[in-house]
């Protein structure tokens, strides 16, 4: 039961992730210019343990695409160890660089991209958790240019659409 | 603090002091290995130091059966894509690698191949993603008291292409054996010895104020830090010091054990960053940056670098600085010694003594900033960040 609680909302929190930084691509400048650098066709996998949540996401030079498959030459994946290290990643108990510190992950693929992808990630939850939450997390609390609620506003209407 | 959770790792059998090279048939055999491939570099060959080696391996009947010596001073993924084709070639079964941080990492590199059976390195590129693969046993006599991979699950090769320092980390990464023998650093030069002696007292400081330091790493870093702080000066200003020299030797492993399990932070990554773009040998660009971005740091880590100031200067003088001012005393601490080493060895302070140029800056920041020790550096780095520290060491 336990573990299918923590199944569903890895689930939900992937999913937030990634529309969080989809929005952020259109809000925040840094975002922008983070993915911009991006080179085309770069996939990120993220697994988060056995017969769990998966998000695989590709950069297209435009936007990024969420795939069910993972695809294309640069892959970056990211094996999280156990469900419940990710449960701890994905609900705002532990930042990614904690992470990495905790030996929470393996990676396939080069480090300098997974650098790229961190940066997202702590740029996306810092709009995405108080800011209580985000400076025990993050390494630094960064300035936002947007608010946090109205990035909240505009992931909840992205969710709002896919799901409609 | 003791981490929430940690991991630590070292199974590199050491074998310090007299006569240490005169074992390496020994464990070959212990090993198993019967048809050694030597790997050195071309100045170390010149200088006869390899000689030594060579010559005890003979008489003991297990001569290496070729040498490469063709490897620059940034390891890079040419060469090591050539060892690997040249151990197929000779049909070797073990590695025995003399030399500094390039000729280590470069026999890591070929070693991670060969092991996993691919003609393609990048193919096992990443974090703890090794699988053990076929065990080829390998034996590192390190000629520079810097560097610390003769115990570590790090290598750092250089990707030509890209201009960037990629980092492979996993603990099958580890040599078997690593021989310290103070015979293979007495004829290093007064600034290399510096310069790879700043490199060691740089990883035990960046592995005990990271975000990834643990109990176990930090007790190494300590010690590091009391044996550089004990034996730096004599070992650059009396070289022929065999005693100073294998202290360092000794120093530089403990930091390697430290920072192999608790990772580096900023310094390396810049400086990384700096090799791929500027080719700053390594050892100086530590010592460049590493007053600059403890600074930076500062309102991050100065309890640890509080922590460490007695190993510096000593506990009764670390004691009479107030506490809450110790983490700045212990960046004066490490810029002293740096002034210090500038003057006794020559090695440079600024990067424009190392020849960067201020256009170079805006790629080595850029670089940086994808450089995998970041992520564990106890404050986040921006680009801008990067490029204004770089500005304030030019």
């Amino acid at each position: 039961m336990k573990r299918r609680l923590q199944t569903t909302i890895i689930a939900a929190a992937l999913r937030l992730v990634h529309a969080a930084i989809v929005e952020l691509q259109r809000l925040d400048p840094e975002v922008a210019g983070e993915l911009s650098r991006m080179p085309v066709g770069m996939t990120y996998a993220i697994h988060t343990g056995h017969h769990a949540p998966s998000l695989i996401v590709q950069w297209d030079g435009q936007r990024l695409l969420r795939l069910s498959h993972p695809e294309g030459k640069k892959l970056c994946t990211l094996q999280l160890k156990a469900l419940a290290i990710s449960f701890r990643l994905f609900t705002g108990q532990m930042g990614l660089a904690h992470a990495y510190a905790q030996h929470a992950f393996t990676l396939s693929g080069e480090i300098a991209d997974v650098m790229r992808l961190a940066r997202l990630v702590n740029r996306a939850e810092a709009y995405l958790f108080p800011p209580i939450l985000s400076r025990r997390i993050l390494p630094d609390l960064p300035e936002l240019p947007v608010s946090r609620l109205r990035v909240y506003v505009r992931v909840f209407i992205g969710f709002f659409q896919t799901a409609c | 603090m003791k981490p929430a959770y940690f991991e630590f790792q070292n199974a590199v059998k050491l074998l310090c002091g007299q006569n240490a090279l005169e074992r390496i048939p020994d464990e070959l055999r212990h090993l198993e290995a019967e048809r050694p491939m030597l790997l050195t570099d071309a100045v170390l060959l010149r200088l006869g130091l390899v000689d030594e080696v060579q010559a005890t391996m003979r008489a003991e009947g297990c001569a290496p059966v070729t040498i490469f010596s063709d490897i620059p001073v940034d390891s890079s993924l040419g060469v090591v894509n050539r060892i690997a084709a040249l151990y197929r070639e000779f049909g070797c079964d073990s590695m025995v690698a003399v030399g500094g941080g390039s000729v280590i990492d470069s026999a890591k590199g070929a070693r991670m191949m060969l092991s996993r059976d691919t003609d393609d390195i990048l193919a096992v590129s990443g974090i703890e993603n090794l699988r053990c693969g076929r065990h080829i046993p390998f034996i590192v006599v390190p000629t520079t008291a810097g560097t610390g991979s003769e115990c570590t699950g790090v290598a750092v090769i250089r990707n030509e292409e890209q201009g960037v320092k990629m980092e492979f980390l996993s603990p099958f990464v580890e040599p078997d054996v690593a021989v310290l023998d103070a015979r293979m650093t007495l004829r290093l030069p007064a600034r290399a010895t510096a310069s790879t002696g700043v490199d060691a007292l740089c990883h035990a400081i960046e592995a005990a104020t990271c975000l990834q330091s643990n109990p176990l790493s930090s007790a190494y870093c300590h010690a590091a830090i009391r044996l550089i702080f004990a034996n730096m000066t004599k070992a650059v200003q009396h070289g022929a010091d065999a005693e100073a020299r294998l202290n360092m030797a000794m120093a530089a492993t403990m930091a390697g054990i430290a920072f192999s399990n608790s990772m580096v932070g900023a310094v390396h990554a810049i400086g990384h960053a700096l090799g791929g773009v500027c080719h700053v040998p390594h050892g100086e660009a530590m010592g460049i940056l590493m007053p600059h971005v403890m600074r930076y740091n500062l309102p991050a880590a100065a309890e640890g670098y509080a922590r460490l100031l007695p190993e510096m200067v000593g506990w009764e003088k670390a004691a009479s600085i107030p506490a809450q001012m110790r983490g700045e005393a212990m960046v004066q601490a490490v810029t002293d010694l740096l002034g210090q080493l500038h003057a006794s060895a020559g090695i440079p302070l600024r990067l424009s003594e190392a020849g960067v140029e201020e256009q170079q800056l805006p790629r080595v920041a850029e670089t940086a900033v994808n450089d995998g020790a970041l992520i564990v550096n106890p404050r986040a780095m921006s680009v801008q960040q990067v490029l204004e520290l770089l500005r304030g060491a030019l």
